[in-house]
């Protein structure tokens, strides 16, 4: 699969139809590649598709207050189902052009959680990957482990119901269609139970070991705002202390604003050095968005995200009773 | 040990509205504790971190000279948060301050030498400071030449002492606006147009510039015309700045810290440093 | 060198314990970091280099400078306890000695008071540091490019070698020689011990990749100032704070006002130069607008603005950047990059 994908690749750079193809490769993880820009066609054999490939490359259209996307560049992505998703987000925000994007989905199995990976490797260092159905083996001083890949997948990944773009230019391989089944969310469920007192704890408990580094909203496609709001000073919205009381209402808010845009692709739990369970509350919020609107993020680059529309015959019974 | 951080008690003395829309105004400020003014030493050049407690801090070129005893000088631009409550302030009131921070003019190397003093808009503040200075140790240095412009003489800053440099048979004022306003007997013309025609010759000058960026950049071409060395054309940077003594790490422009390596620069030095001005 | 028997170490913390606030690596919801510990128990020995540095024990994540009302400026109650510190490996007591370099005194004018941070001070000059070695370097670590070692210890008082059975000691400083003098549970180590000690050494540092020859390195990255290459090296970048945060001699910070009332707090905060407003003007102008500039500063402040002020690059080679990057930048790569850049003229 990897070859016909760099096969492409190389075949688009060569013929001029894109000048850029943003994916991943190797990086110096063993257990998590790294982003790849390729602009010329020999560099295209640089290209990998594993579950290591942890990072939503979308993020790069609208870095830079949207510099990518501005440019007027062509450019390829290699995307999963939830990258993907996040393409038909921008484009269902008017933050990137269409006929500029060469969309090539890769079908996806899932992608590691390096935390799970560590806890089983025992926290001795991991220096080679590898994987073939299903399994995956790491090895390194003292180590020599095969796991099943459902043990060690993202958080994200145990429930994804769209592992692969929908809409796209190039699939390499086939498409699969929604993975009915995955979609019992068991930790949501568990938290659903809980009393709001409970959750607020859990919550605490969950944010209290946030940093502040902001590495979770910087790899998320749908956070880039050109000021973010806890970047304002004047009015100053939120204490930029470590202190539970802001980062919570950090949390909070970032969560409210990608209500209905997060495509649950796990980039930011991934992302976090402190190994939050960032997802908790983002799931929360897409279920409740999918139940009040029947709005699931990114299927149709065409439909407004359900935040920023309005329907005369929507539910309205949290204003209305 | 004391405390760098803790800023010493000043009351706002005077309060000056310099211009029309009260964007500028000038505080004298004098010291609550007499030990903290005996302690304070300073230079032409140097600036200090004006606190506001619950508000937060900003650096301001003083804009007194030493050798003016008993109050600092300082002319706020409103612009930003801190600014705006500055500008709230009312005679009596007592604020904040931590200094005196950075270096300053090098008046010791001008000395025996003649000074171009070139300044624009409301960046006048510590050329006021060095021009005071200069005038108290007036044997010291040899022909003053004063290039001051803005964009209408609404905008000048302390008006009352230009009228009074003005009538000095000891120095050279040269007053100059954007454009034509009716009434205006001062030149007319951007301060860089202006440097060409009126700056004096630059036998054993030195030349101190302190503007807005733009100002800024296209003087310096003029002064290079008129072959004054980059090693005798100094001037003042500024960057956001937060402690003041070079720790925070966020003033620097290349190796250097505006606060501590700085805001006084020669073109000389400046021209070693990698990052833009 | 002495030599405290493992047995003997937890009476060794608890005494450690009675005169300072001993912090130790310690472990929870899976990632490290250095807390007060009260007794041996609460120490993970299966930390190499911790998830979160050491330079908050000294250099807190947020720190009260002063508290004010209507009455004045109040300074917040120093701990009565001075500091000891357990576990530092060689890039971390290297980290904190070039953070004193900063904060301890000016570099033009290193007597003068208004120089000296008294927040870092008052903790750190009466601390008493316990290197550790490192037996088992990872394949992130990188402190022997930097003139560091694994069994190296600079920054240390007393410098701690895990030879199995126990642990064998050294003290570097004036301060390390005179706990050593006073401590309880250690004897003098035998030539044995002097052997092992020495053949740990030689393991670890055969372990470590080879060292990058960054000669040249300060002057190199003045000369490709200007060059594309940065939107290379910079192009996956997302600008967030995590290697600045975990980083041990990363230390820009934030001064900030919290307050209602007349009532409140003057408090310092970790910063990023990464982060997009960190040198944002009033007037909206903004000197490093793009991520590339920002990105570049960082490693111009590490290895040519730091040298070009005091000598050493601000960097130890732990390698917890290249761990904690959500884009795994590696710090390594960026060094490399710049070093074999071609000029466009030369080509």
């Amino acid at each position: 699969m990897v070859n016909e994908l760099r096969e492409k690749v190389r075949k688009l750079l060569a013929d001029g139809d894109v000048e850029l193809v943003i994916g991943w490769e190797k990086g110096s993880r063993a257990l998590a590649a790294t982003p790849a820009f390729i602009e010329s066609p020999e560099d295209a054999d640089r290209l990998i598709f594993d579950a290591t490939c942890g990072n939503n490359p979308a993020v790069y259209f609208t870095k830079d207050a949207r510099r990518l996307a501005k440019s007027g560049r062509k450019v390829g992505i290699v995307v999963k189902g939830c990258d993907a998703r996040s393409l038909s987000l921008y484009l269902a925000e008017r933050q990137a052009k269409r006929e500029n994007i060469v969309i090539i989905g890769v079908p996806c199995r899932g992608v590691l959680d390096r935390n799970k990976v560590a806890d089983a490797a025992g926290g001795r260092e991991v220096l080679e990957y590898s994987e073939e159905d299903g399994k995956i083996t790491v090895r390194g001083k003292d180590l020599d482990l095969t796991l099943d890949a459902e043990d060690v997948l993202s958080n994200s990944c145990l429930t994804c119901v769209y592992p692969d773009a929908r809409e796209y230019d190039i699939f390499i391989g086939e498409a699969r269609d929604r993975q009915d089944g995955k979609d019992q969310n068991a930790a949501l469920d568990e938290f659903e139970k809980l009393s709001p007192g409970e959750r607020w704890e859990k919550m605490t408990e969950v944010y209290s070991r946030c940093i502040r580094c902001y590495a979770c909203r910087n790899v998320c496609p749908s956070c880039y705002c050109n000021e973010c709001f806890v970047d304002q000073n004047d009015p100053q919205w939120v204490g930029k202390t470590p202190e539970i009381t802001d980062t919570m209402i950090f949390h909070i808010i970032r969560n409210l604003h990608v209500a209905g845009r997060c495509v649950e692709c796990g980039a930011c739990e991934r992302a976090c050095p402190m190994g939050l369970e960032l997802l908790l509350l983002n799931r929360k919020a897409a279920r409740e968005v999918e139940e009040r609107f029947g709005y699931v993020t990114g299927m149709d680059s065409g439909e407004k995200p359900a935040m920023a529309d309005f329907r005369e015959d929507e539910k309205q019974d949290f204003i209305m009773g | 040990m004391s405390n760098t951080y803790i800023p010493i008690n000043m009351k706002v003395e005077k309060i000056l509205v310099e211009d029309p829309d009260k964007a500028l105004r000038t505080f004298d400020l004098s010291f609550v504790n007499e030990a903290d003014e005996k302690r304070f030493e300073y230079m032409p050049g140097q600036f200090c971190e004006f606190s506001l407690l619950g508000k937060g801090e900003s650096p301001f070129g003083i804009a007194s000279s030493p050798t003016e005893p008993g109050f600092l000088r300082f002319t706020v631009n409103r612009t930003g948060s801190v600014t705006n409550e500055i500008h709230c302030l009312r005679e009596g009131d007592v604020v904040g301050i931590r200094g005196p921070l950075g270096n300053w003019y090098p008046v010791e190397k001008f000395k025996g030498g003649n000074i171009v003093i070139i300044g624009g808009g409301f960046a006048f503040t510590t050329l006021r400071s060095l021009l005071v200075y200069l005038i108290e140790h007036r044997q010291d240095y040899g022909d003053i030449t004063v290039i001051y412009g803005v964009r209408n003489p609404d905008l000048f800053l302390y008006k009352d002492e230009l009228a009074e440099w003005q009538k000095r048979d000891d120095l050279t004022l040269h007053l100059t606006i954007d454009n034509p306003v009716e009434g205006w007997t001062g030149l007319t013309g951007f301060v860089p147009a202006v440097v060409k025609q009126v700056a004096p010759g630059t036998e054993n000058a030195w030349v101190v510039l302190c503007g807005p960026p733009i100002m800024i950049k296209f003087t310096l071409p003029v002064l290079k015309e008129l072959d004054f060395p980059d090693a005798r054309v100094y001037t003042s940077l500024e960057r956001r700045m937060k402690c003041g003594i070079g720790k925070c790490g966020r003033c620097n422009i290349g190796s250097k810290y505006i606060c501590i390596d700085g805001p006084v620069f020669s073109m000389e030095e400046i021209g070693e440093i990698p990052e833009m001005i | 060198m002495v030599r405290l028997e493992k047995k003997g170490f937890a009476d060794f913390i608890r005494s450690l314990a009675a005169d300072f606030a001993v912090y130790a690596p310690v472990t929870a919801n899976g990632k490290s970091g250095f807390k007060v510990i009260e007794s041996a128990e609460d120490i993970d020995a299966t930390c190499l280099v911790t998830d979160r540095s050491p330079k908050e024990v000294f250099f807190p994540h947020s720190e009260v400078l002063f508290e004010y009302d209507r009455e004045g400026v109040r300074e917040v109650e120093q701990p009565a306890k001075p500091i000891a510190v357990w576990g530092l490996r060689g890039c971390d007591s290297r980290g904190l000695r070039l953070l004193d370099m900063v904060f301890g005194s000016a570099r033009q004018m290193p007597e003068n008071e208004m120089f000296q941070d008294p927040y870092w001070k008052r903790k750190y000059d009466h601390s008493l540091v316990f290197g550790l070695a490192c037996n088992e370097p990872r394949s992130t670590c990188f402190c022997n490019w930097l003139g560091g070692d694994p069994h190296g210890g600079d920054g240390s008082d007393v410098f701690v070698v895990d030879a199995g059975d126990a642990f064998l000691m050294e003290p570097r400083t004036d301060k390390g020689r005179a706990f050593i003098e006073k401590a309880s549970g250690l004897n003098k180590a035998s030539g044995k011990d002097e052997k092992k000690a020495a053949q740990l050494a030689d393991a670890a540092r055969k372990m470590m990749n080879p060292p990058g020859e960054l000669d040249g390195l300060d002057a190199r990255l003045k000369a490709v100032f200007n060059e594309d290459i940065w939107d290379e090296l910079a192009a996956k970048c997302v600008n967030c704070g995590a290697c600045a945060f975990v980083c041990p001699t990363c230390h820009c910070f934030d001064v900030q006002d919290e307050g209602k009332g007349g009532k409140g707090k003057r408090i310092r905060i970790w910063d990023s130069c990464m982060f997009p407003i960190f040198t944002m003007e009033a007037s909206g102008h903004n000197p490093r607008k793009l991520s590339r500039d920002r990105f570049r500063q960082r490693f111009m402040h590490k290895f040519s603005y730091f040298v070009d002020n005091y000598g050493e690059s601000l960097c130890t080679g732990c390698g917890r950047c290249i761990i904690a990057c959500p884009v795994n930048v590696d710090i390594r790569e960026v060094v490399r990059g710049v070093l074999s850049y071609e000029d466009k003229g030369a080509r």
